[in-house]
């Protein structure tokens, strides 16, 4: 117990510390992605020009790893655009960037999940299409979005430990540097890998809160939800299947 | 600006060291293959012990799912390469190490291990009831229901989410650099080393990735779907 007390405990600060970068890298990150993502999916379905070059951003975002992307935005971007000027900035750029591409196509499969109706609807009785847009399509998109962007937040946790490798002081740069002062990893490393599981199982457990209900799918689209119940009702039976 | 984007587009560097950066991929292929083989097969064991119909096997099924899936896998990494070798050294009372490559492979199939495993549940639990209670009434055995009736229907239905998965375990592939496994980003960070040319050769891994990525998501999605439609019509 000496060592947990005198590798884990006596070290709170700089884990706080760090602990309080994440968090920010994190929350920054995930703003900037769900405005980027929604901007690159309304390009990618209202604005016909711009419309292959938004599907080739999304794709190269999607499609690249993010140790790749993190790298290529700290070390290519500033000579090419002479931004971002400091490792956080990178950080939270490249983490926003991996994201926004998913997000992109979370928004798009929830607007094209709306009946046509409802925006004829609007249409036929005079709203202009962005007031169709925040009182028709955009309250129903968050409903039906919200499962996956709370995952997505959790992603953006998990690849956050790699800005480390930037020299970005974040938890888990903390806990290496800990690890370089003592050279005993097993305590610390255990306790970071333990907080960073923590923080993810609580962000994913507001994720059960987050699903839509019978209730809020009644308030916002005034239909049963007959389909949603038969669903809960299969989760929740005992499986006849015993294998093991 | 210009001067930047010349040196971008110069594509030189990258045929210099062709036979190192390609040898790199290969190995993240590689690590990917083994990799994938142990998530597939922890993640089938874990989804089992958590349909048993033994308290003591479902929570321990549930407990590997929750920790895994919530774990990042860069610090599940480190953690098998830096700490699992000394525990294990302890217990053994000598001195142990593990090769970068097989803490990779360990680390990355453990962490996949926990979304597999829910794959596979979902899919075991879609196959209906009925066809398992006519199995047990032909007096068909527990594990040959599983391997006949089961099993093949829950490696159709989770094809396009275990797709999705296969691609983010390649994508994590490159995590294994960090600790020293030869990888394409890793070669790539030693070129860059000695020549001082970050910006062409950042820009043409994440293209490659992007390449690869791209061709094997569509490509295996086509033949997925046309499998599938093969064997459900």
């Amino acid at each position: 117990m000496g060592n947990w007390q005198r590798l884990v405990w006596n070290q709170r600060d700089a884990l706080f510390s760090g602990l309080v970068i994440t968090v920010e890298i994190c929350v920054v990150a995930f703003a900037c992605a769900i405005v980027v993502g929604l901007l690159l999916c309304l390009v990618r379905m209202y604005v016909r020009p711009l419309r292959f070059a938004a599907i080739g951003l999304i794709e190269f975002f999607r499609a690249t790893p993010i140790l790749v992307q993190l790298l290529w935005v700290t070390y290519v971007w500033p000579a090419l655009f002479g931004w971002p000027d400091a490792f956080f900035t990178a950080a939270w750029v490249a983490l926003a960037l991996q994201s926004s591409g998913y997000l992109a196509e979370t928004f798009r499969g929830g607007i094209e999940a709306i009946p046509r109706g409802q925006r004829e609807a609007a249409y036929s009785v005079g709203m202009p299409p962005l007031l169709v847009f925040r009182r028709i399509v955009l309250p129903q998109v968050s409903l039906s979005a919200a499962p996956s962007l709370v995952n997505q937040f959790t992603v953006i946790v998990k690849s956050s430990t790699l800005v480390s490798v930037i020299t970005v002081q974040d938890l888990m740069f903390q806990s290496q540097k800990i690890v370089n002062i003592w050279y005993e990893p097993i305590e610390i490393l255990t306790a970071t890998a333990a907080i960073y599981i923590a923080i993810v199982f609580l962000v994913s457990a507001a994720n059960l809160s987050s699903v839509p209900d019978r209730k809020s799918y009644e308030k916002c689209a005034g239909q049963p939800a007959a389909a949603k119940d038969r669903q809960l009702t299969r989760t929740t039976e005992p499986s006849i299947l015993t294998f093991a | 600006m210009s001067e930047s984007l010349q040196q971008i587009l110069d594509v030189s560097v990258f045929w210099e060291y062709r036979t190192v950066l390609l040898r790199g991929l290969a190995v993240n292929f590689y690590v990917f293959a083994c990799a994938a083989a142990l998530a597939l097969s922890l993640g089938l064991g874990a989804a089992l012990l958590r349909i048993s119909r033994q308290r003591l096997l479902r929570w321990t099924g549930t407990l590997h799912v929750e920790i895994f899936r919530n774990a990042p896998d860069y610090i599940m990494v480190v953690w098998v390469h830096f700490v699992l070798p000394l525990l294990i050294g302890t217990l053994l009372h000598t001195r142990f190490e593990l090769n970068p490559f097989v803490s990779a492979i360990i680390a990355l199939g453990f962490v996949y291990s926990g979304y597999f495993a829910e794959t596979f549940r979902a899919g075991i639990e879609a196959v209906p009831g009925g066809q398992i209670e006519a199995g047990r009434s032909c007096g068909m055995s527990e594990r040959l229901i599983l391997w006949r009736i089961v099993l093949p229907q829950v490696v159709r239905r989770m094809l396009p989410e275990s797709i999705n998965q296969f691609i983010s375990l390649f994508k994590a592939t490159t995590i294994v650099s960090l600790i020293a496994v030869p990888d394409l980003m890793y070669q790539v960070s030693m070129i860059i080393q000695q020549e001082m040319r970050p910006l062409p050769l950042y820009t043409g891994a994440a293209l490659v990735y992007f390449a690869v990525i791209l061709v094997a998501s569509y490509a295996l999605r086509a033949a997925s779907e046309r499998w599938r439609n093969k064997i459900f019509a």
